[in-house]
């Protein structure tokens, strides 16, 4: 699903994001990228979105080539990614039926699909009784909720996630990540980048730890840190 | 595909409607460098008659007095036959001379009715051709101060006259106009960037679902062009309230110089066309370098 291939990123010719990356992760996999602040994490995702192009190596997602796209296609590529943030990144003088069914519009999806998959979509996250109100009008928990259903409502094969939980408490972090494993379980690939070590050693899953840009650690059912 | 459309509307809509003080400000500037523009071409029109008007046959023409009398008629009609340059003459007497007056003011009867004039009281003339009409100066000084004669009237140094000044005032207007329409993208160009700074957050959006450049482009594009054809909209109606300003003067005037200048109607629409084609490419290149600049897609 998810291929990089000796993948090396550097900013402004010299600061060193990404050396020498080599990952595999197949269709259905829940991965947690972990690691220092500074150590890559979001450059790894920002590559995989073609937000940026690596200074050298091969990302495959897919089947195609990701670094080789022409622009016009990049639009496309993104439609098979959805993606959270940890600030939400909500509109917010749209409603949050609004928010989820404006990825859809954008994306030119017929008027009766973009109403039946939002439906289902904020089902899905819990916000189905909420979907008439405004993003300031939620907590930090339903927010992030409706993010995860504007990622998910186009049904992408890859769902990334960077600090999903950096903004919320323990208890509705641990919500945000079933709500994460219940994604993947529909078969959508899943990949969070993480500095929430609570969350990883509850989850019990795959773990690829970063370390100023290079892979120290690829564990199958791994912890946050070797330290504990 | 109807529903992008229908979509790329409704923002542009919402858009220009959002920053309507600036949107008004580029349309009003669209709108007076394209009227500027669109008289320049009206008075190009209307002063390219008057040659075509004139143009055949009469080069000059000698009024005499009303009473002068049999010899110096007589002395005016000697001396323009034997004057080289002059290569064709005839004589229009009291009768015609007060016939063709009467077709002059057709539409106001009274100018000559109060007046009482009679058939005699009309100054008769000689309408002559020239071999060549660059010679009308040097015929016209010649009876100048001839006895019995009245005026000399020289419709090509007129026409020349009233084109010099003309060509002065369309230069003027023209240099204006230009200099508007400068504003008038850069005005455009502003209130495009406000409406993608205004929007950055659905931009990023938009980017980041995987819609397509020219879906995120298009309803600012769309907002440009719309101030354009706006502008240009109103322009057409100041350009057809000129020509029937035009239309009005000729028609209610005593001067045959001015009937000559109404511009026939597929000049009018000539310069519709090229208001609409100046107003849609300013509209175009404001929003299309603000897109350029300010829009990273
Ligand atoms: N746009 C940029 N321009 C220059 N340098 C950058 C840019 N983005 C990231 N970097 C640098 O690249 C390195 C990796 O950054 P990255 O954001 O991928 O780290 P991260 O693992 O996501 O960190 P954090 O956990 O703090 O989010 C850092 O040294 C950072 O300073
Ligand atoms: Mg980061």
């Amino acid at each position: 699903m998810i291929s990089f291939e000796n993948v090396t990123k550097s900013y402004r010719g010299s600061i060193l994001a990404l050396r020498e990356c080599s990952v595999r992760v197949e269709k259905g996999e829940f991965v947690f990228i972990v690691g220092p602040s500074g150590s890559g994490k979001t450059t790894f995702i920002r590559l995989l979105l073609r937000e940026e192009t690596p200074d050298s190596g091969q990302i495959w997602l897919a089947g195609r080539e990701v670094t080789q796209l022409a622009p016009w296609k990049v639009p496309y590529l993104r439609r098979n990614i959805g993606c959270v943030f940890q600030d939400f990144r909500l509109l917010p003088n749209k409603t949050v039926a609004e928010n989820v069914s404006f990825a859809l519009e954008v994306i030119g999806r017929p008027k009766h699909v973009v109403t039946t998959q939002v439906h289902q979509a904020l089902d899905l996250v819990g916000l189905g009784k909420k979907q008439s109100r405004l993003p300031h009008e939620l907590s930090g928990g339903e927010q992030q909720r409706v993010a995860v259903a504007r990622a998910f409502v186009n049904r992408p094969l890859v769902l990334l996630a960077d600090e999903p939980t950096g903004n919320l408490d323990p208890k509705t972090s641990l919500g945000i990540m079933r709500l994460l494993d219940r994604i993947n379980r529909t078969g959508t690939t899943v990949m969070v980048a993480t500095h929430d070590a609570s969350m990883v050693d509850a989850m019990r899953r795959r773990v690829i730890e970063l370390e100023h840009g290079e892979l120290v650690r690829d564990q199958a059912r791994g912890v946050y840190g070797y330290s504990t | 595909m109807t529903m992008s459309m229908e979509y790329a509307a409704r923002e542009a809509a919402g858009n220009l409607w959002r920053n309507r003080l600036m949107t008004i400000t580029a349309i009003l500037t669209v709108a007076v460098s394209l009227s500027l523009l669109g008289a320049t071409m009206i008075m190009r029109q209307a002063v390219a008659g008057v040659t075509v008007n004139w143009g055949k046959g009469v080069n000059i023409i000698v009024f005499m007095h009303s009473n002068a009398s049999g010899g110096q008629l007589q002395a005016v009609h000697q001396q323009l036959a034997s004057m080289p340059q002059v290569s064709h003459c005839y004589y229009v007497d009291h009768q015609a001379s007060f016939t063709e007056m009467k077709q002059m003011f057709s539409s106001q009867p009274d100018v000559y009715q109060q007046a009482g004039l009679t058939a005699s009281e009309v100054p008769t003339s000689y309408r002559c051709s020239l071999s060549n009409p660059k010679d009308a100066q040097v015929v016209a000084s010649t009876f100048q101060n001839q006895p019995g004669v009245r005026s000399i009237y020289d419709p090509i140094q007129q026409a020349n006259t009233i084109k010099n000044i003309s060509g002065i005032i369309q230069l003027v207007f023209v240099i204006i106009a230009v200099i508007l329409l400068l504003s008038a993208a850069v005005l455009i160009l502003n209130t495009i960037r406000l409406a993608i700074f205004a929007r950055r957050r659905e931009v990023a959006v938009m980017k980041l679902v995987g819609a397509t450049n020219w879906f995120i482009r298009i309803p600012f594009m769309l907002e440009g062009l719309s101030q354009g054809i706006i502008g240009a909209i109103v322009a057409t109606g100041v350009v057809f309230g000129m020509q029937a300003a035009l239309g009005y003067l000729v028609h209610h005037t005593h001067s045959a110089l001015l009937r000559s200048l109404v511009p026939p109607q597929h000049d009018v629409v000539t310069t519709v066309i090229v208001v609409f084609l100046v107003g849609m490419v300013v509209g175009a290149l404001g929003s299309l370098i603000a897109i350029r600049r300010f829009l990273e897609v």
